[in-house]
């Protein structure tokens, strides 16, 4: 068996690299969607078909690595993780990418309940080993991104996935000694019981919790790519600041309050954060640091609150661990499918307003009249172009007038189309950090009503 | 649970509370609930003409009136028809889209057109006398000459002798 300290180091390891990847292409998206031409709803899928498997297959999961044992269970999982990472960096087309993200999540799950089951034996207490398998999960789930983001950026999207391939064999050496124990002595290191039923409240709370989150992230960084013409690693750095309020949320720890008064902390935080993204003012990145602070303040308190919830006094752990996970993800998957068509509606809208804004001005501004039939035949061009995005209309000045009276009147022109678009592309999103919101503080209804039933 | 963390627990919710509504309300305040894109004016609605001064901009005002015209009678806006007419494949597009056919976007250009004559009339710019004899005209020209004048009107007020014949050298003088 390998020293406790290199095993926990993989046992966290793989949890968070498991959780991360339920958001961590949020970021490839645009480039996914790009580069296998498709659209914004079926590239949804690559995130959604992810979250919907790991929802339905982890209380499974939990029960197989009780029976198989934990250690050949984790290790199988990650092997099956890693595989399928590999395949989805190798498809040439969305299905392909599709189904190997389905099989990526079969073997996350099995995965990931297993080291639920194996956690408490490594670091000597099954109140720490939670604490240390929410707060990965936690840290993980808003890492991704930005990590996503980077990889996106300086390699392709392939490399997020190929990237997963190494770092999850690395995570099973470890584990493998676990594995070959188990295999030797033919024991089963859990005991087999009797499993008890899930806390409902806590997972119904998770599960609108995580939608709610799901909304930030995706639709932030669909805003800052498509929206505010960011590049990924631009988007990236700007989405970073999320995991670092995680970070400092998960300092506070239990001494900040009971479970329930995080956990509605929690949820206030988030609905307040995706309120704030519902109404900016203006088409500035800093404008969403304060909201994207009081989201990953308000995620790591009330995910780790919630899965501690969930969890406390509750056997076997794996079987609550995998209803917690399954909550989650299964948040996540509702969350998106439920605002995917909001949005990209919205969208389609809002980029017909703000290019019909945009012609407005043009036809209305004092411009010499045949520069403005030049530039409405520059800016069909440009939508032709860019079909189904908010355009880029600079190139449609190019070039500027040589006379210095047209040339100011084209760049003062210039700026208010872009404002059109940046209003259109802000206030398209509206309405989906709106719906986030509205289930971030809808959750408060089970963690209101958790103590009294059967905390 | 002991008082001092049911306290802090207290106080962790109230500072949550305080801390989203500030953001809310501050996001509000700044016109957060505003941001969007300016609304296009209905073009079946009259468009006051701006002090047309010169050839120049009454050409411009009456492209504008006859884009809006055509625009009504195809229940389009008048910035997606002005974007459709910029170029033929642009045109074709539109039609597609809209389900519109060549008889239509004819019809529809010349209705433009002729609301222009009325609207330049109202507005002064142009004299009664001749409105007739434009509006005869505007009746008869082919679809792509009218698209033309809608594009640019210049062309129409610059050369009245060629779309209205000997008449238009002496209706000229009618310009201001």
């Amino acid at each position: 068996m390998t020293a406790p300290r290199p095993r926990l180091a993989a046992l966290a390891i793989a949890v968070g690299l498991v959780l991360a990847d339920s958001s961590i292409v949020v970021l490839a998206l645009p480039e996914i969607y790009r580069d296998l031409d498709t659209s914004v709803a079926g590239v949804t899928w690559v995130l959604i078909s992810f979250n919907l498997v790991m929802a339905l297959a982890a209380v499974p999961a939990a029960h197989l690595a009780r029976r198989i044992g934990p250690g050949r269970a984790a290790a199988v999982g990650l092997a099956v993780f890693a595989g399928a990472g590999l395949a989805c960096g190798l498809a040439a087309e969305l299905s392909t990418l599709i189904a190997a993200r389905c099989v990526q999540a079969v073997g996350g799950a099995i995965a990931v309940t297993a080291v639920l089951e194996l956690l408490p034996a490594t670091v000597g207490s099954e109140r720490r080993a939670v604490a240390i398998w929410a707060t990965a999960g936690a840290t993980g789930a808003a890492l991704g991104p930005a990590l996503g983001g980077l990889l996106t950026e300086l390699v392709s999207w392939q490399s997020i996935f190929l990237a997963q391939a190494p770092i999850a064999i690395l995570a099973g050496v470890p584990i493998l000694a676990v594995a070959r124990h188990e295999a030797t002595t033919g024991v089963v290191s859990t005991e087999l019981r009797r499993t008890g039923r899930p806390h409902l409240l806590a997972n119904l709370a998770l599960a609108m919790v995580s939608a709610a989150i799901a909304a930030a992230l995706f639709l932030l960084v669909l805003l800052l790519i498509e929206g505010w013409r960011l590049s990924p690693i631009g988007a990236a750095i700007v989405v970073s600041v999320m995991p670092l309020a995680a970070l400092l949320g998960a300092r506070l720890g239990p001494d900040a309050g009971s479970e329930r008064a995080r956990a509605a902390a929690g949820a206030i935080l988030v609905a307040g954060g995706l309120g704030g993204l519902a109404l900016l003012p203006k088409a500035e990145v800093v404008l969403t640091v304060p909201p994207q602070l009081l989201v990953g303040f308000g995620l790591a308190l009330v995910l780790s609150a919630l899965t501690e919830t969930a969890l406390a006094g509750r056997a076997p752990q794996a079987i609550h661990g995998g209803w917690t996970i399954s909550a989650r993800h299964a948040g996540v998957a509702i969350g998106l499918i439920a605002l995917t068509p909001l949005f990209t509606s919205d969208i389609a809208q809002q980029r017909h307003d703000a290019i019909d804004a945009s012609t407005a001005i043009v036809l209305d501004s004092r411009v010499e009249p045949l520069l403005k039939l030049q530039l409405a035949q520059r800016i069909e061009d440009r939508l032709e172009g860019e079909r189904g995005k908010v355009p880029t209309l600079g190139p449609a000045f190019e070039p500027l007038p040589e006379d210095p009276g047209d040339r100011a009147d084209v760049i003062q022109l210039r700026e208010e189309l872009q404002d059109q678009l940046d209003r259109g592309a802000t206030h398209a999103f509206s309405p989906s950090f709106g719906l986030g919101a509205l289930i971030g503080l809808l959750a408060l209804i089970p963690i209101g009503l958790a103590r009294r039933v059967d905390l | 649970m002991n008082e001092r963390t049911e306290k802090r627990g207290r106080f962790l919710v109230v500072a949550a509370i305080v801390a989203s509504l500030a953001l809310v309300f501050t996001y509000l305040a700044a016109g957060g609930s505003s941001y969007e894109p300016a609304k296009t004016q209905d073009p079946c609605k009259p468009r006051p003409w701006r002090d047309p001064e010169g050839l120049q901009q009454i050409a411009e005002q009456f492209s504008l009136s006859a884009l809006d015209g055509a625009a009504c009678q195809l229940g389009v806006s008048r910035e997606t028809l002005a974007r459709a007419l910029a170029t033929p494949e642009s045109r074709k597009r539109f039609a597609q889209r809209y389900g519109i056919s060549d008889a239509e976007l004819a019809r529809a250009i010349r209705a433009g057109l002729l609301r222009a004559v009325d609207d330049a009339e109202r507005a002064g710019v142009l004299n009664p006398l001749l409105g007739a004899p434009l509006r005869a005209t505007i009746r008869q020209i082919p679809i792509d000459q009218a698209i033309e004048l809608i594009k640019d009107a210049r062309s129409l007020l610059d050369n009245l002798e060629s779309f209205l014949g000997p008449a238009g050298g002496l209706i000229e003088q009618f310009l201001p």
